[in-house]
Order: C-alpha cells, then sequence, then structure tokens
C-alpha cells in the first residue's frame, strides 16, 4: 500500500514535473513562432530600401520630365511628394528604431531631412513648379543620392545585425527547448520503465492473486463445513458445496438472499437482525471473533438443526462482510444424546442395583432375624442329638447367608463412596486375641493348628477401626483355615514405627494349596472362589477378599499375596494406623464382666415385625425377663409413659414413628422412662445409623438379628451401668457394717471362704448331666444365696438366685447360661470385694 | 483564393515590374477608384467616404510613433457599397505598389481603409489620402509580416479580381 502510494507520488510528480516543462516549452515556442510572424524588422528594411528605389524613379522620372516633358506639373509634384513621404520613414517608427542613436545614421539622416526641408520649400513656394526647379531639385536629388544610398544600406546592415540577434536568441531558444525535450524524454523514458515495473508487479500480483483465489475457491469448494458469506446488510454472496448440502440450498436460488430470510430459523430472525445492527452500529463482537459455540439453523425444507458455527468478519476497502463456517452436528446431537441416555441408564441402573441390593439385604435381613433368633431358642430346648446337628447346621447356613447379605450392602457402600470408619482407640494384642480365640474352634474342627504372634514392639494401643481390621483379619484368617487341608495356619503382626503412624503388617500364612501366579490378582476380584474341593460346601471367598482389599486402601493400606502352588499363601495386611499413649491396658478387662442378670427386668420391646417381636419376646422370657410389646414408636411412647422399663430394646425403622423419633421424644420428655437405656436395632448397614442413634440418644446400637449371647451382654453391662454404683453402695453399706462388726480381716476370711465355696459350687454345678442332678444344686444354690446376702454381694446373689431358680425347674439350657453368668460376676465380685476390703483396711491404719 | 500568399521577394519584384515596365498613368490622387468585378470603375472621393459606415480605432503602427486614431470606411463596407463579386481584391498604392487579399481575410470593421488619421485628413507625403490599416495592437495576428504588407498607404486603386 505505502509503496504504491510512493510510486503513485513519484509518478504524480513525475507527470507535473513534465507538464510544467511542456507548458513551459510551447509558451517559449509559441512566443518565437510569433515573434517569426511579427516581421516589423523586415518590413521596416524592405521601407527603408525602398527609399532609393524611389530616389531613383524620381531622377528618372525628372530626367525624362525636363527632356521630353509630358507630365503634368500635378503629376510631378505627386512624384516628389511620394519620395517625401519615404523620407518620414528613416525618421519615425520602427526604422527610426532600427537606427536608434547610431552615429553613422545621424550623419547620413541629416543632409538627406535637408534635401526634403528644400524641396518642400520649392514645392510649396508660390507660383507653377518651372523647369528650373525641377533641374534644382534634380541636382539636390542627384547631391543626396549617396546619403540615401547610404542609409538603405546601413538599415539593410542594421537590421540583418538585429536580426542576427534575434535568430540567435531564437537558436538559444531552439536549443534550450531541445534540451528540455531531451530531459522530457529522459524523463519520460524513466517513467515508463517505472510504469512498465509497475506493470509487471501488478501483473505478478494478479497471478498470485488469481493463484491463491483459486487456491481459495477450490479449498471453500472442497470444504467439510459448509461456509456461507454475507455481506453487511446479511444477503448471501458466498455459498460453497457443502452449505447446499448442509442447507439444502442451491447456490444460484440463494445467492442475493438476506440470511433472515433462508437460513436462520424464524424464532431467531429477530434476534439475529437486532445482532447485525448491534455489531455494525458499534463494531462491538458478541458472536462474531468468538470462537465456535452452537446454534440452530434452518434447511430449505424448514427443517431445524443444531450447527456449530464460528463466525468471522473480513473488511476489504471499509466493506465488512461475514464468514459463517456452519457444522452440521445433528448428528453428533443425536450420538451425543444416546451416549448421555445410555449413561443416565447407567447409572439410574447403577442406582437401581445399589437400591436394589441396600433393600434386599435390609429385606433379607429381616426374616433371617426371626430365623437365627428361633435357631437360637431351638438349641435351648431339650433337642436330640440329630436334631441339635440340624439346629448347628440351619444356624450354619444362616450365618454364611447373613455374611453374604453384609459383603453385599458393604459392596454397594463401598462403591457408593459411603464407607464411614469409625476409628477409636484399641489394643491390638487384645484383639488379636480375641480374633484367634473365636476363630480357633474352627482350626481344629479341621485339626490345623492356629497360632498368633504379636511382635514385642506391636503390643500397644492404636487408634483406628478395630472393626474393620477384624473383619479383614476374619477373612484372611477364615479363607487360610478353609482353604488349608493340612499344617498350620499362622498369625503374625509386626510393624514399623514411623515418626506419627505405625506401618502395622498382619501376615496370614497358611499350608494350603496355593494359588497360581496367574490367578494371585483375580483372588481379589468380585465372585471369585478358587480351588474349590470336591464335596466341600461352596462358600468360595465371594465378595470377602475383593471387600477386604477395598476396606484396606480405603484406610491407606493393601492387602497383598504371596503364593507359591502346593506350598501355601502368605496374605499379608499392611496398614497405617495411629499410635496411642502408651498405657496399660491389661487392667482394665475386669471392667467388663458380663453377669447374666438373674433378677428380672422389664423390658419394652419396640419392633414392627411380629415374628421378631416374639422371638425377642421368647428371648427375653427365656432369659427371665418381664416383656411388654410395642408394634411401632408411637405405640412405645404410649406405653412408655405408663410404666417404668429397664430397658427398651427399640427398632430403628418402624412405620407411623420410628425408632430415632420415638428416642429423642422420651430423652425429651420428663416421663417415667426418660433415662431409661435404649437399645437401637436395625436390620439396616453395620455403621449408618449409629451415629444418628447416638445423638438421639440411644445408649447402645445393634445390627439384626440380635442373638442370644448379644443380648445377654446387652444385659450384663446394662445391669452392671445401670446397677453398679446401687451395688456398690448396698456392698459398701453391708460390708462396712459387717468390718465395722467383725474386723477386716475376719470378714477377708468370711469373704474368702465363700468365694471359695461358690467356685466349689460353680464348678460341680458345670458338672452336672442332667436334669435330676439340678435339684440337689439348688439348696446348695440357695444357701449361697444367703451368704451372698450377709456379704452384701448383691449381683452375685441375684445370679445366684437365677440359678436356684433354674435348678428347681430343672431347665438345663437356661441353667448352663446363668451359671456362666454366675461364674464371671462371681469373679468380679471377689476382685471388688477383695479392692473394698483393702481400702477399709487402709481407710482404717490412717 | 490558393494564390493569395505573396512573400516579400515577390510583392519587391512585382512593384520593380510595375515602376518599369508600365507606363506610368495619368492618376487621380485624390480619388479612389473602386473597379468591381464587371470591370466598372467608380471613383471615390472624401464625401462619398464618409456616406458610408464609418469604422475607428486607436493603434500603434511600426512606421509611426506613439499611438495614432484611424477613422475610415472598413473595407469590407466599401466593396459592399460597390456590391463586389468576386474572391480577391487587389489594390495599388500611388507609387504602384500593390497586393492582393482574398476577401475570406475581411472581417466586419478590419481592415479599415482610413480617410483620417488623428481626426485629419492625410497628404500624400504623409502616406495619404488613403492608408489601408489593421489594429496592429488589439492581437498579435495583426502584426504578422502579411498584414504588415497588406497595410497599404498611398491607397490610389481597388480591383475585384475572382
Amino acid at each position: 500500500m505505502t509503496g504504491l502510494n510512493r510510486y503513485r507520488l513519484v509518478i504524480s510528480a513525475g507527470f507535473g514535473l513534465l507538464l510544467l516543462l511542456l507548458a513551459v516549452m510551447v509558451a517559449n515556442l509559441a512566443a518565437q513562432m510569433r515573434n517569426l510572424s511579427l516581421a516589423a524588422g523586415d518590413n521596416t528594411q524592405w521601407s527603408i530600401a525602398q527609399l532609393d528605389t524611389e530616389f531613383a524613379n524620381l531622377n528618372a522620372i525628372l530626367t525624362r520630365q525636363l527632356a521630353e516633358g509630358g507630365l503634368t506639373e500635378n503629376e510631378v509634384q505627386l512624384r516628389i511628394d511620394i519620395v517625401l513621404s519615404r523620407l518620414d520613414i528613416v525618421n519615425s517608427g520602427r526604422a527610426a528604431a532600427i537606427f536608434g542613436d547610431s552615429a553613422e545614421a545621424t550623419q547620413l539622416i541629416a543632409p538627406i531631412n535637408a534635401f526634403a526641408n528644400a524641396t518642400i520649400a520649392l514645392l510649396d513656394k508660390p507660383g507653377p513648379l518651372v523647369d528650373a526647379d525641377m533641374r534644382r531639385i534634380q541636382q539636390m536629388l542627384r547631391d543626396v543620392r549617396l546619403e540615401v544610398r547610404g542609409i538603405a544600406v546601413l538599415g539593410v546592415r542594421l537590421g540583418a545585425e538585429q536580426s542576427e540577434a534575434r535568430r540567435a536568441g531564437f537558436a538559444r531558444q531552439l536549443l534550450w527547448t531541445g534540451g528540455v525535450a531531451i530531459m522530457l524524454l529522459f524523463l519520460m523514458g524513466i517513467l515508463l520503465q517505472l510504469l512498465v515495473r509497475l506493470l509487471d508487479r501488478a501483473a505478478q500480483r494478479d497471478r498470485e492473486l488469481l493463484t491463491s483465489s483459486r487456491k481459495l475457491a477450490s479449498t471453500v469448494a472442497a470444504s467439510l463445513d459448509a461456509i456461507v458469506t454475507s455481506d453487511d446488510e446479511g444477503r448471501i454472496i458466498g455459498f460453497n458445496a457443502a452449505a447446499e448440502d448442509v442447507f439444502g440450498w442451491r447456490r444460484r436460488e440463494i445467492m442475493g438472499q438476506r440470511m433472515e430470510d433462508t437460513i436462520i430459523p424464524h424464532r431467531m430472525r429477530k434476534a439475529h437482525r437486532d445482532g447485525m445492527e448491534r455489531y455494525l452500529a458499534t463494531s462491538e463482537p458478541h458472536v462474531v471473533d468468538s470462537g465456535r459455540f452452537e446454534m440452530s439453523a434452518l434447511r430449505k425444507s424448514g427443517e431445524e438443526f443444531p450447527v456449530e458455527l464460528n463466525i468471522t468478519t473480513t473488511d476489504v476497502a471499509g466493506q465488512k462482510s461475514f464468514i459463517a463456517y456452519v457444522r452440521d452436528i445433528s448428528e453428533r446431537k443425536i450420538s451425543e444424546q444416546i451416549l448421555i441416555d445410555a449413561r443416565d441408564r447407567a447409572q439410574s441402573m447403577d442406582k437401581a442395583k445399589t437400591r436394589f441390593l441396600t433393600i434386599m439385604s435390609h429385606e433379607i435381613r429381616t426374616p433371617l432375624n426371626g430365623i437365627i433368633g428361633v435357631l437360637d431358642l431351638l438349641k435351648t430346648t431339650a433337642l436330640t442329638p440329630q436334631q441339635e446337628r440340624y439346629a448347628k447346621i440351619a444356624t450354619a447356613s444362616s450365618e454364611i447367608l447373613l455374611e453374604y447379605v453384609n459383603e453385599a450392602l458393604d459392596i454397594t457402600r463401598i462403591e457408593g463412596g459411603a464407607l464411614q470408619f469409625s476409628p477409636q482407640d484399641f489394643d491390638l494384642p487384645q484383639l488379636m486375641t480375641s480374633l484367634i480365640d473365636v476363630l480357633d474352634p474352627l482350626a481344629r474342627e479341621k485339626n490345623l493348628s492356629l497360632s498368633l504372634d504379636v511382635a514385642e514392639a506391636m503390643r500397644m494401643r492404636f487408634h483406628g477401626d478395630n472393626n474393620r481390621i477384624r473383619q479383614i483379619l476374619t477373612n484372611l484368617i477364615g479363607n487360610a483355615i478353609k482353604f488349608t487341608d493340612t499344617g498350620e495356619v499362622k498369625v503374625s503382626v509386626t510393624g514399623i514405627h514411623g515418626p506419627e503412624k505405625t506401618s502395622v503388617r498382619f501376615a496370614v500364612s497358611d499350608t494350603g494349596a496355593g494359588i497360581a501366579p496367574d490367578d494371585q490378582e483375580h483372588v481379589f476380584e468380585d465372585f471369585v472362589a478358587l480351588a474349590q474341593g470336591v464335596g466341600r460346601q461352596r462358600r468360595g471367598d465371594g465378595l470377602g477378599l475383593s471387600i477386604a482389599r477395598r476396606i484396606a486402601r480405603e484406610m491407606g493400606g493393601d492387602i497383598r499375596l504371596e503364593s507359591e502352588q502346593g506350598r501355601g499363601s502368605v496374605f499379608t495386611l499392611v496398614l497405617p494406623l495411629d499410635r496411642c499413649d502408651r498405657k496399660s491396658v491389661t487392667d482394665r478387662e475386669a471392667q467388663t464382666t458380663s453377669a447374666t442378670k438373674a433378677h428380672t427386668c422389664s423390658v419394652l420391646v419396640a419392633e414392627d415385625n411380629d415374628i421378631n417381636r416374639r422371638v425377642l419376646r421368647d428371648m427375653l422370657e427365656r432369659m427371665g425377663h418381664r416383656v411388654t410389646e410395642a408394634v411401632n414408636g408411637e405405640d412405645c411412647l404410649r406405653k412408655a409413659a405408663l410404666d417404668r422399663f429397664d430397658l427398651i430394646i427399640m427398632d430403628i425403622s418402624m412405620p407411623v414413628m420410628d425408632g430415632i423419633k420415638a428416642t429423642r421424644a422420651l430423652r425429651k420428655g420428663d416421663g417415667p422412662n426418660a433415662d431409661t437405656q435404649i437399645v437401637g436395632l436395625t436390620a439396616h448397614g453395620r455403621e449408618e445409623y449409629r451415629e444418628t442413634a447416638e445423638r438421639a440418644g440411644m445408649n447402645r446400637f445393634h445390627t439384626k438379628p440380635i442373638r442370644l449371647d448379644a443380648l445377654r451382654t446387652i444385659f450384663s453391662d446394662v445391669e452392671g451401668d445401670v446397677q453398679g454404683a446401687a451395688q456398690d453402695d448396698q456392698c459398701d453399706d453391708v460390708l462396712s457394717e459387717l468390718i465395722d462388726v467383725l474386723g477386716f480381716e475376719k470378714v477377708r476370711q468370711t469373704g474368702h471362704r465363700f468365694f471359695d465355696e461358690l467356685h466349689v459350687f460353680v464348678e460341680g454345678a458345670d458338672a452336672v448331666e442332667d436334669a435330676s442332678d439340678l435339684r440337689a444344686l439348688r439348696d446348695a444354690a440357695h444357701k449361697l444365696t444367703g451368704a451372698a446376702a450377709l456379704l452384701g454381694l448383691v449381683q452375685v446373689e441375684a445370679r445366684l438366685a437365677a440359678v436356684e431358680a433354674r435348678a428347681e425347674v430343672g431347665d438345663m439350657t437356661a441353667h448352663t447360661a446363668c451359671l456362666a453368668a454366675l461364674r464371671e460376676t462371681a469373679e468380679a465380685a471377689r476382685r471388688a470385694f477383695d479392692r473394698r476390703v483393702a481400702q477399709a483396711e487402709t481407710a482404717a491404719d490412717t | 483564393m490558393a494564390r493569395t500568399h505573396h512573400s516579400r521577394r515577390l510583392a519587391v519584384l512585382f512593384c520593380f515590374f510595375l515602376v518599369w515596365v508600365l507606363p506610368v498613368m495619368a492618376q487621380d490622387a485624390l480619388g479612389l477608384q473602386v473597379t468591381d468585378g464587371n470591370g466598372d470603375t467608380i471613383t471615390f472621393g472624401f464625401d462619398q467616404l464618409d456616406a458610408l459606415p464609418q469604422s475607428e480605432f486607436t493603434t500603434s503602427t511600426i512606421w509611426t510613433d506613439g499611438k495614432v486614431r484611424f477613422s475610415g470606411v472598413p473595407l469590407k463596407a466599401l466593396l459592399d457599397s460597390v456590391e463586389a463579386q468576386g474572391n480577391t481584391v487587389k489594390m495599388i498604392a500611388l507609387n504602384d505598389y500593390a497586393v492582393t487579399m482574398p476577401f475570406d481575410e475581411l472581417e466586419e470593421d478590419v481592415p479599415l481603409v482610413a480617410t483620417r488619421m488623428n481626426g485629419e485628413h492625410m497628404s500624400v507625403r504623409d502616406k495619404g489620402p488613403f492608408w489601408l490599416v489593421y489594429p496592429y495592437d488589439r492581437n498579435w495576428r495583426y502584426r504578422t509580416e502579411t498584414k504588415y504588407a497588406l497595410s497599404i498607404w498611398q491607397l490610389n486603386r481597388l480591383k475585384v479580381v475572382d
């Protein structure tokens, strides 16, 4: 552009100069031509030369007249006058200018003028012109002939000189003009050269432009995207082949039409118009040059379809045009929709699956509750050995089923990201011991030895979810036992103490068949069971290992497997755990006394399921408690308002009013049961409701099915909590009285004798085989009851009373349970007794 | 019409020829003899000429000093008055100097057959009595050699030829 402007300037300047030169030349030449055609000088010379001729003529005429006559006087006078009139020429006008102040001319003109004056005097004198006059004039004429000749010659000479000067000037002028002409030619040559070059360049550019525009045209034509170009009024000025396909318009049909009349859907036309006007008015882009965006467009058939669009503008010489690159994305949209639908379907299916599993686990758990409860109860009745075996198998199967349900729920929970941990302080050796205790019978059944080795460094308390750890280890050890036919299962706990955490390593090694390297990773997948023995109950790993690994990973650890076929496998659980302060916990175990309360409690059972309610009622009554039933939360509140209960067992999900609400209402109210212990029951997952339940004011929380053993634990704990204080008080009262009376030494001896007797009784009672022997026990129990009362051992007294009662009715099963409770209570009571006596002694000493 | 241009040299030769070969004819010095295409000759005196349409202008000439006012009859008017038929007019001076002029060159009031210079009749000694003049100052076209040659003084006879 600027280059072109420079050229334009140079050319303009060149032409300007040329024009100026031309004008100067033309003016000069015109002036010269005029000068040449103005013949002032020549004519004057001729006039001067003519003077000589006239003089000669007159001389001739006068000579002839004097010799022959013939002319009238007037004619002669006219001839003389004509000559005289010539003389005037040299004295005035241009002729005078030719002579100028030439001294020679002045010298010549003076005699001529004198002749003229003399002649005029002769002519004008009165009287006719006589021959003498004519001779006189002829004489003067001849006298002045030389001067006349001289002046003529001088005139010619001076005129020639002046002409010479004029010609020289003209020659100069011509020379100069020629120079200008040459310069002009030269300049024109340069300009021509310049023009040629410009032309060349223009042609070159033209070719390039043509090439690139052809390329562009073919690009546009071959473009897969529709390309629509419009001017600033929205008139279509470009429409490529793809656009024809996309919009259904032929190029020749749509060219020149407005976009808003053709390819823009009706509902968007106003917005398009407004947008276009706004853009042209403000040049503020809204959709223009803003990258790709999605919109709708209209086909010729009237079908509206989704497009992806990109609009750019070009501004060529102030003429704005818009270029739209349009891609028909109907197909893509459909695919997208299909994908979205598929995803939604998958998600909803997944949700449905999760929901299904949750509901199923809940729904299965509820009837299981009935089955297991009844089986537990069944085992407390007198059964033939065969029936007992059947009951055992049924119980074992129910337990497996329950485990499946729990595992399924775990899976859904893990996948739903709802896996929760309830970290708490726990004693690692204790956890391991109890675990081994539970699993040892399984191992013993298969004649396997199950050994535990906890490294010294790991004998301490940790903070973590011990229930989850137990779950994982139960699975690992259970599997080890299951898949090992001979040999041993070893559990070892080692670890490394890090600065903050301890990496605890639980290794479970067996001497089983081992797992092939290819299968080692598969065992962690869902529902994989390997090495199925023929005829063995098909239990498999199921979800166990996969769940275990997922839980371990959720906890920041992992489970690894090393195995050699034929040699056995080692499953290693590595978990990072927080350490607790190193505190001895060995003394604490004494606190948990699981004494079965012989003394009758009143229990309110709120449960909507009839079977479960009845099973629970039977269990509790079998344990010797009084049971009041409620069918829902509201019913529960009603009944709780009437009587005070020792314990309320409350199902969490119930119609009308659920257990959480009922608990909240109870705790808030000031009824007789505002502070009664409440145990929540749920068929749902293990941890979901714990927090809610505890917040609502429940003291305990238990998942269905609730087992007899669990109930016993609950009762012993509840009684311990509830009556512990009372027992202590009573104990203190009675004991202090006794110590006051007998002295602590005597009391201690009496007490020890009582506890020894009790021990003997318990051992003896344990050995009782059938109902008839029970009656013999009754008296011994009764005797001991009295002694216990004497010593103020209220709990022991209660337990003994229970044993007494059972012995009286000859209930063998209940007897065993009561005896176990008595044993525990007795041990705790002995320690408590010793402590009290020691305290009393210390008090007395000080 | 084609033979209208006369170079100066030719004019000079022609004049010599006239002077020596032709007998000097008796001439009326104060009249202007106009011969029309038919051969009829009319002699115009001052009175007759003054009766014709008059015109005048002031100009300088190469033969006089300063500006001069000429008045008289435009040549065209004079020729029209005799209803001259032809293409060329031949003009002859007292000394037999002669020039010819095509009618085409005649303008409405140029050239002028001057009867007066500065309002006075001109004597023969003073290039009179009639002088064909152009307004030389008016236009450079009147200052060409041809026009100076045509500026014939002591005009005596006009002859219309084809």
